[in-house]
């Protein structure tokens, strides 16, 4: 539940900044969202596990499941870049602004 | 193996076309005519067999046998009566298009002229129902491009005859998709033969409509007509050959083809007759009306196929008796009248009726070749166009449908004649008899006939129409057979010129009799030409609808145009919630939860993120916003602590860190502050954010941490270590199990700082916002970079190298403990940052490490140990070996690894990049400038957005190198 709750916090937060003007804050919006996704995959995998699944001496009962872990490391590292792609489109060109001046 | 042959021979002429091109130019006619001619003699040889003993040729070879499609060709009756008339009419317009071109390479004409002989021959002779779809498109393509040959004003022409024809032959993959599908079976024979679907009155009516639609856009019938004439815009000899005997004979042979099955569906018969004798009137009309001879022709062909597709709905053998005679005819005496239309335009250069004139005088051969042609057009005796055109009288006469239907159609077929009567004496009488009207010592005057080699051919069709004519009961065995192919039925066709006095014969000198009338009340047609009769043209129509419907695509495109990015990303936003709301009012029945899905500390975590969050929402200052969602995305991290993640949670604090350096390398090229919003779009903005959270975290919850550990989860908890030699399972996944996956990833990071490069060579990096620049005097305690930043360089001089060894440590031990390329290529990044934030300038800072080839290094060694895989059997399969130590112990080794320090490799890259592409003062390309000066100096006096600088100050741009604010 307090997972869930992290989640929603996030993805409001995130959604929120996507939807206002300026590169800059779409790009926290995205990583906001993007750790909220994250933090859903490792939710699928199951809350209440929350051993390392490091298996040298055996496993335990509530040992976590790795492949969320696996699919979460690999996206965090495609969403920097991502994010610093971005970033660049932002201080490059002209101003970061997205819409005609208001 | 005649069948293979001919399609074979056809297509190394088409293959050969540059060759002959090359040394004969236009003369590359010769030689295709005399192939052609060859292969009609050929074809002319299988008449035996296949007209005689009514044993239709077959080849057959598997050509898509998973899906049943073969490869195969069948020649019966109506197949060769097709193919000697592409052949031997081909060979014809290729003799003759020799002389119709000036001297010079003609490759693209010749080319699409043997390939449309070949398209047109397989599309004859194909019994796969697929084969003759694929053909029937070619010839779709062949034409396009062959009115495309005559330069810009014909690509419209060109344009407006594909979409039409490929609407048909789109409709034609319908019926031989549903056909398919229906009966089970790609094969033509079989599928005509097959009475199972042509009971079931619905579902043959569709086909039949799809049928009729491919038909009508080929062959050109009301109200698809007006592409024939539009297509004029092609040079003569492919007016003659496409536009006279062979694309539009597509659309007759189809027609004749599904006989069979349709012969007996009063829709078919009704559609084809009333369509086929509107387009045959309407045809006739609208020929009589022109000035230009070419557009003449065109009409009246368009008129004749209206009057064959209408004999061929009315589907009695004696019907199709007509049809195949009367496909002899207009192919004889329309190819000839075209090339009668070249000849006249070559040499007086005008095909305007109202300058010809009285050409017979000097135009002997061609006017003959045209008088005849137009005789045997007219219905006249006793050239072949008077023997099927009473045969198709007398057909009208028995067409299926009410009493009245036959003879109605008979009184409109007869109006058809005579207007036809009254174009075909305006073709002659006006190019070749009376006076010129051109003035003296005008080109069209001094005209004289042409070289033999040019007028031969057209003879040679026209006088083949006085032969058959004179003996036509030479033609009875083909007719029977066609006749008997189309209908199953006999038809014991006996053609004579003299049929004794019967209703055909009436109804032949009525058309004459009236046709003269016509012809002297309309003094020839002058008083009606160039005339609107009706007030738009096909041609306006199609333009009118062709531009609506890109209109309507533009209107459609228009609801979502906006250059805004919140629209693009509002809008599905608000599509998902409406779909969680949906979700919700209808609910789902879910399993309680599995577990214990909340600790005590959790909820610090919560107060954490949501204090952070709600900050970085609020915030108006750029850097405020990057450090709160950087408070967030530690706050990930712990989370990920808390959930047992331990190398995913260090990969996210690396990120973070690295994140952030990056963004404030970025925003101090940016004002301070975010651009201003109007509050109703805040709080609109703000119920949406709610409302997708909410729904985020209901599903989060109601969703997920409901099941016990997944299966595969289990099988990798068991077997990791066995599998991989790894006890680590997280990174046995990443370099082991799903390394491929991985494998994309890595190329997606490098990529990503490819791209990185590739903008900001194209467009450069903003420069420092104004609002960022400081100005500090030399005296002052903040201005030495050098002395500022002796504490952070004395502490990296000595933490670099250990974070670089930490690094490397991390890679080793990642197989088993938490590690791994991504985490420690992230630490290795995290050095070159602390190199940079340590350096006075940004110049010093420069890393000059080759990093787009460390990307590249990356992806290579990954990609190579995948190689290796192969060894033992599949890419990326890790390979194992115990390397003795000289202690005594072994040191297990993996390809996994190799895999492991290209991730490395590839994740230093891109940062390395981020690092100096973004730390830049301008993007300044790497290596131009020299490392020695500072690019602030190099480019500080066109600046325009900074302030002046003194010589004894200098601008410290809030830039991480040290003593600034």
């Amino acid at each position: 539940m307090t997972l869930a709750i992290t989640i929603g916090i996030m993805v409001a937060g995130g959604v929120y900044l996507m939807l206002q003007r300026g590169m800059v804050r779409i790009v926290l919006g995205l990583l906001l969202v993007g750790h909220a996704v994250n933090l859903l995959i490792m939710s699928a995998g199951g809350v209440f596990r929350r051993d390392q699944p490091l298996v040298g001496s055996g496993t335990t009962p509530f040992m976590a499941d790795p492949l969320p872990q696996a699919f979460v490391l690999t996206a965090i590292v495609i969403a920097f870049s991502i994010a610093i792609y971005m970033l660049t489109l932002a201080a490059s060109g002209s101003d970061d602004d997205t819409e005609d001046a208001s | 193996m005649v069948l293979l042959l001919l399609l074979i021979v056809l297509a190394v002429t088409v293959a050969s076309t540059p060759l002959l091109n090359r040394y004969l130019g236009r003369d590359s006619g010769w030689p295709i005519a005399a192939v052609f001619l060859a292969l009609t003699v050929l074809v002319a040889l299988q008449a035996p067999q296949v007209l005689g003993a009514g044993t239709p040729l077959e080849f057959s070879r598997p050509w898509m046998p998973q899906i049943g499609v073969e490869f195969s060709l069948r020649m019966d009756g109506i197949g060769w009566l097709f193919t000697m008339l592409v052949t031997g009419i081909g060979s014809l317009i290729m003799a003759y298009s020799t002389r119709y071109f000036p001297s010079g390479p003609r490759l693209g004409f010749y080319f699409l002229m043997s390939l449309f002989a070949f398209a047109m021959t397989g599309l004859v002779l194909a019994d796969d129902i697929v084969l003759l779809f694929v053909f029937w498109e070619l010839t779709t393509i062949a034409s396009f491009y062959l009115i495309g040959l005559s330069g810009p004003s014909a690509s419209r022409p060109a344009i407006r005859t594909f979409l039409l024809t490929a609407m048909g032959g789109l409709a034609l993959l319908g019926a031989v998709v549903l056909l398919v599908v229906r009966t089970g079976t790609t094969s033509l024979s079989e599928i005509l033969a097959d009475t199972s679907w042509t009971g079931d009155t619905v579902f043959v009516s569709v086909v039949a409509l799809l049928v009729i639609v491919a038909v009508f856009t080929k062959s050109a019938q009301f109200p698809f007509h007006y592409w024939l004439p539009d297509a004029m815009a092609a040079s003569t000899p492919v007016s003659a050959y496409l536009h006279a005997a062979a694309m539009v004979k597509a659309g007759i042979y189809l027609a004749m083809r599904f006989t069979p099955a349709f012969g007996d569906v009063l829709l078919w018969n009704v559609v084809l007759i009333t369509a086929g004798l509107i387009t045959a009137l309407m045809g006739a009309i609208f020929a009589l009306q022109q000035t230009d001879l070419k557009r003449l022709a065109a009409f009246s062909t368009v008129s004749q196929l209206g009057l064959l597709v209408a004999v061929i709905g009315v589907g009695t053998p004696a019907a199709l008796v007509a049809a195949a005679v009367h496909t002899v005819a207009h192919a004889l005496f329309k190819s000839a009248l075209f090339m009668v239309v070249g000849l006249v335009d070559i040499r007086t250069g005008t095909r305007d009726l109202r300058r010809l004139g009285g050409l017979r005088h000097r135009m002997p051969v061609t006017a003959t070749v045209a008088t005849l042609s137009a005789l045997s057009m007219a219905g006249i005796p006793p050239l072949l166009g008077f023997i099927s055109k009473e045969n198709l009288f007398e057909s009208f006469l028995h067409a299926p449908g009410p009493g009245w239907f036959g003879p109605l159609a008979g009184v409109v077929a007869v109006g058809a004649s005579v207007f036809t009567f009254a174009y075909s004496f305006r073709f002659v009488y006006r190019t070749f008899f009376g006076t010129s009207r051109s003035e003296e010592g005008s080109r069209e005057a001094a005209a004289t006939e042409a070289g033999s080699g040019f007028w031969l051919p057209a003879v040679i069709a026209s006088f083949g129409g006085l032969l058959l004519g004179l003996t036509v009961p030479a033609l009875d065995p083909m007719v029977d057979e066609v006749a008997f192919n189309a209908t199953h039925q006999a038809a014991d066709a006996h053609l004579l010129l003299w049929h004794g006095f019967n209703a055909a014969l009436f109804m032949s000198m009525a058309a004459i009799g009236i046709g003269a009338l016509v012809s002297w009340r309309l003094r020839v047609g002058d008083t009606v030409a160039g005339r609107d009769l009706i007030p738009f043209t096909g041609v306006n129509v199609f333009e009118a609808i062709h531009s609506g419907i890109i209109r309507l695509g533009r209107r459609t495109g228009d609801l979502t145009r906006s250059d805004s990015p919140a629209f693009h990303l509002g809008a599905p936003t608000v599509l998902i919630v409406a779909l969680a709301a949906v979700v919700a009012v209808f609910g789902l029945d879910l399993p309680s939860p599995a577990g214990q899905t909340t600790m005590g500390l959790d909820w610090v975590l919560v107060g954490l993120m949501a204090v952070a969050v709600l900050a970085a929402t609020i915030t108006r200052s750029r850097m405020a916003g990057l450090t709160l969602v950087g408070v967030a995305g530690f706050t990930v991290a712990l989370w990920l602590f808390f959930l047992g993640a331990f190398d995913v949670a260090l990969t996210q604090f690396l990120v973070e860190i690295l994140t952030v350096v990056v963004a404030v390398l970025v925003l101090r090229r940016l004002p301070r502050r975010f651009h201003p919003v109007k509050a109703g779009r805040k709080a609109l903005t703000a119920v949406i954010a709610i409302a997708a959270g909410l729904s985020a975290g209901v599903a989060a919850y109601a969703m997920t941490g409901r099941r016990e550990l997944s299966a595969v989860a289990e099988y990798m908890l068991e077997h990791a270590p066995a599998d991989t030699g790894g006890t680590n399972v997280v990174n046995t996944i990443l370099v082991d199990y799903r390394a491929l996956d991985t494998f994309g990833e890595l190329v997606v990071l490098g990529v990503a700082g490819l791209i990185i490069i590739a903008v900001l060579r194209s467009s450069d990096l903003l420069p420092v916002h104004a609002s960022r620049q400081v100005v500090v005097s030399t005296d002052n305690a903040a201005y030495p970079a050098a002395d500022n930043t002796v504490l952070m360089r004395t502490v990296g001089r000595y933490l670099m190298p250990l974070l670089v060894v930490w690094s490397l440590y991390l890679l080793f031990r990642g197989h088993n403990e938490p590690g791994g390329g991504f985490i420690a290529g992230l630490v290795g990044g995290s050095a070159f940052a602390l190199l940079y934030l340590a350096a006075p300038s940004d110049a010093r800072a420069r890393i000059r490490l080759a990093y787009p080839a460390i990307i590249g290094a990356g992806v290579v060694v990954a990609a190579f140990s995948g190689f290796l895989g192969f060894v033992d059997g599949s890419f990326l399969k890790p390979l194992h070996a115990e390397i003795p130590l000289a202690w005594g112990d072994y040191f297990h080794f993996t390809t996994a690894f190799v895999f492991d320090v290209g991730v490395y490799l590839a994740v230093i890259g891109v940062l390395l990049t981020a690092l100096n592409e973004l730390g830049l003062e301008r993007g300044t390309p790497p290596g131009r400038s020299g490392t020695t000066t500072a690019p602030s100096k190099d480019e500080g006096d066109d600046e325009e957005s900074a302030p002046a600088v003194e010589s004894d100050a200098t601008v410290l741009n809030g830039s991480t190198s040290g003593g600034k604010r």
